[in-house]
């Protein structure tokens, strides 16, 4: 039956900004969360600060889901998911499926929000030995430690001498496929950088990367801070193997700057992986029909004035479901999708 | 104001390239004209994309570790297309890649090590000096190759040629067919080539060798080497019934 209602899926960052629009714009709102507990990767991975404010993301995050929560206006299914859509714009046929119950609402307007994955470094390649070695890990296990404020070396439980950062592991390679920059992880990890040096002052650490693509403010608020105020190292030159050696970690690259190769040892090598569409996304848009890039991510209909609006008349993307986007992307892209869906809504005139 | 002209080493530069003029005595022409024939090679394509200058070719290259090499700037010579860079590798870089292609794990799929070996063959096609001088020393390898199929053979274990082989080495030597023998495939028990080779295999290579333009550049590089590998070749040949 037509409606006015507009089902956000997926309670990440960008689902939460979502939904709270549209209902601040007096539609009523459907949020579905297939995970038990809203909030999205900065939850569920334990993400401790955000780049670049390095604000809480516990605090962040519940101030987000507190606004949802409130509004009269927003039903939210955590443990919920979305098993098939039909009907067209205003008048959607949406079944959702929890602990095996199904049940079918009616919307105007569908908004996907479901987000990414990040890069396994040790899918397919087994790239730096990362299954085999318990100090290599990645940026998303750096978070959790950062966030337990318990930063150590996992083999021996002891705070780390020194601490190596590998950029692009997942992103900006042709022989994995994903030949896309991720983004995020330059600034994550200039951020994790300050974060560990400020936890272990003893601990010199290095960032071994192709680029440093510090867009905007974070040049300001995080490159330069890591490097005058908290001396992080920064050594052009991507890692090719991390080999161990004497109870340690020998990375071996290029400095490409002094133009020579390299051989260092480290105790913790942390590896900042990229961003890959999450299964949720996978899913939801063979369900919702929307085309996908090469690289799985969903493709939006229009150029770069229009970054939300899919190739299905009432249904709308958001955040790294299309593509990789940091937080202030997701959270913008959040916005148009809701101000979007809820005006064209209005402008098909649907009887409520 | 009056323009001075900047000193000869960095005039007449129609390529525009960005590294200083070196080997004067070579026409910039000249130079222009092998790099055009390396890009003229349908190889090419396959082996330059774009470069990061992330360096990973660089830290999984063994010659790195050892000499003044670098596969990253072969890469980047050839993506500027720095004529006068590229002339100075071809002389003297490329001879020192041992054509391992671990740089092959280049993030943007591009080959370093093939693109020496286009650099290379020009440099052979086309009888440049540093060429020869860098291949001199291996005839008897080419010789092996080329002739049997297979490269390092047995008999070529010798004490004097390979001291770096270890105390062994003279041992082992002595009673080469000996050890061969006690080998457990029956295809090694050979001495005079690394394994057997089947006579429609060397055929089939020695064709390929005639075909296109391995044996001109052999010819370029060494000729009397050439003489003795063709002498081998046109007897097989032959006596299978081939006209050489």
């Amino acid at each position: 039956m037509p409606s006015d209602r507009v089902v956000v899926i997926g309670a990440g960052p960008a689902g939460l900004e979502a939904a709270r629009l549209a209902a601040e714009l007096g539609s009523p709102v459907t949020l579905v969360e297939k995970m038990g507990v809203a909030g999205g990767m900065p939850v569920h991975s334990d993400y401790a600060a955000l780049t670049h404010h390095f604000r809480s993301a516990s605090d962040a995050m519940g101030e987000m889901v507190g606004a949802v929560t409130s509004n009269e206006l927003i039903e939210m299914r955590v443990g919920t998911e979305v098993t098939s859509v039909e009907g067209e714009l205003g008048d959607f046929a949406v079944t959702l499926t929890s602990d095996g119950a199904e049940e079918s609402i009616s919307a105007g307007a569908i908004i996907l929000a479901t987000g990414f994955k990040h890069f396994d470094p040790g899918r397919e390649t087994q790239q730096y030995q990362y299954y085999e070695l318990p100090d290599v890990i990645t940026i998303a296990e750096a978070e959790k430690m950062l966030k337990d404020e318990n930063f150590v070396t996992p083999s021996t439980g002891k705070p780390p001498e020194r601490v190596a950062f590998i950029q692009c592991v997942g992103s900006r390679d042709r022989q994995i496929g994903n030949e896309y920059c991720s983004k995020v992880c330059c600034g994550i990890s200039s951020k994790q950088a300050i974060e560990i040096r400020e936890m272990v002052p003893d601990a010199r650490v290095f960032i071994f990367y192709i680029d440093m693509r510090m867009y905007g403010y974070w040049e300001n608020e995080i490159y330069w801070p890591a490097q005058e105020q908290h001396k992080v190292n920064y050594v052009k030159g991507i890692i090719t193997e991390i080999l161990p050696k004497n109870g340690r970690l020998v990375v071996r690259g290029e400095d490409t700057t002094m133009g020579r190769p390299m051989e260092v040892p480290m105790d913790m090598v942390i590896l900042a992986v990229g961003m890959e569409p999450s299964a949720g996304t996978t899913a939801m848009s063979g369900i919702l029909n929307l085309p996908t890039n090469k690289y799985g991510f969903v493709e939006t209909a229009h150029d770069i004035l229009d970054t939300v609006t899919t190739t299905v008349p009432g249904i709308f993307a958001t955040g790294a479901a299309t593509g990789p986007a940091d937080l202030d992307d997701s959270i913008s892209s959040a916005g148009a999708a809701a101000a979007k869906a809820v005006a064209l809504l209005r402008s098909v005139a649907v009887p409520v | 104001m009056s323009v001075t002209a900047p000193p000869a080493r960095f005039t007449a530069d129609p390529g525009a390239t960005l590294s200083p003029h070196s080997y004067l005595d070579v026409a910039y022409e000249d130079k222009l004209a092998l790099w055009e024939e390396v890009k003229a090679d349908d190889r090419f394509a396959d082996y330059l994309y774009g470069c990061y200058e992330c360096g990973i070719c660089v830290a999984a290259c063994p010659s790195a570790k050892f000499y003044d090499f670098s596969p990253r700037k072969i890469a980047q010579a050839a993506a500027r297309e720095d004529v006068e860079l590229i002339y100075e590798q071809m002389n003297d870089d490329v001879w020192n890649c041992s054509q391992c292609f671990s740089c092959n794990r280049c993030p943007r799929e591009n080959s370093p090590g093939g693109l020496i070996t286009l650099l290379r063959e020009v440099a052979v096609r086309n009888g440049l000096g540093t060429a020869k001088e860098a291949l001199e020393g291996y005839g008897r390898v080419v010789y092996k190759i080329m002739t049997t199929g297979t490269q390092i053979s047995p008999d070529m274990l010798q004490p004097d040629a390979f001291p770096d082989w270890g105390p062994d080495v003279e041992k082992t030597s002595d009673n080469l067919e000996l050890w061969r023998r006690a080998l457990p495939p029956e295809t090694l028990h050979t001495t005079e080539m690394s394994w057997q080779v089947s006579n429609e295999t060397l055929i089939e290579l020695y064709l390929i060798w005639l075909h296109s333009d391995v044996m001109d550049m052999i010819a370029e590089a060494d000729e009397g080497l050439h003489m003795i590998i063709l002498d081998v070749m046109e007897e097989t040949l032959e006596d299978a019934g081939y006209e050489v």
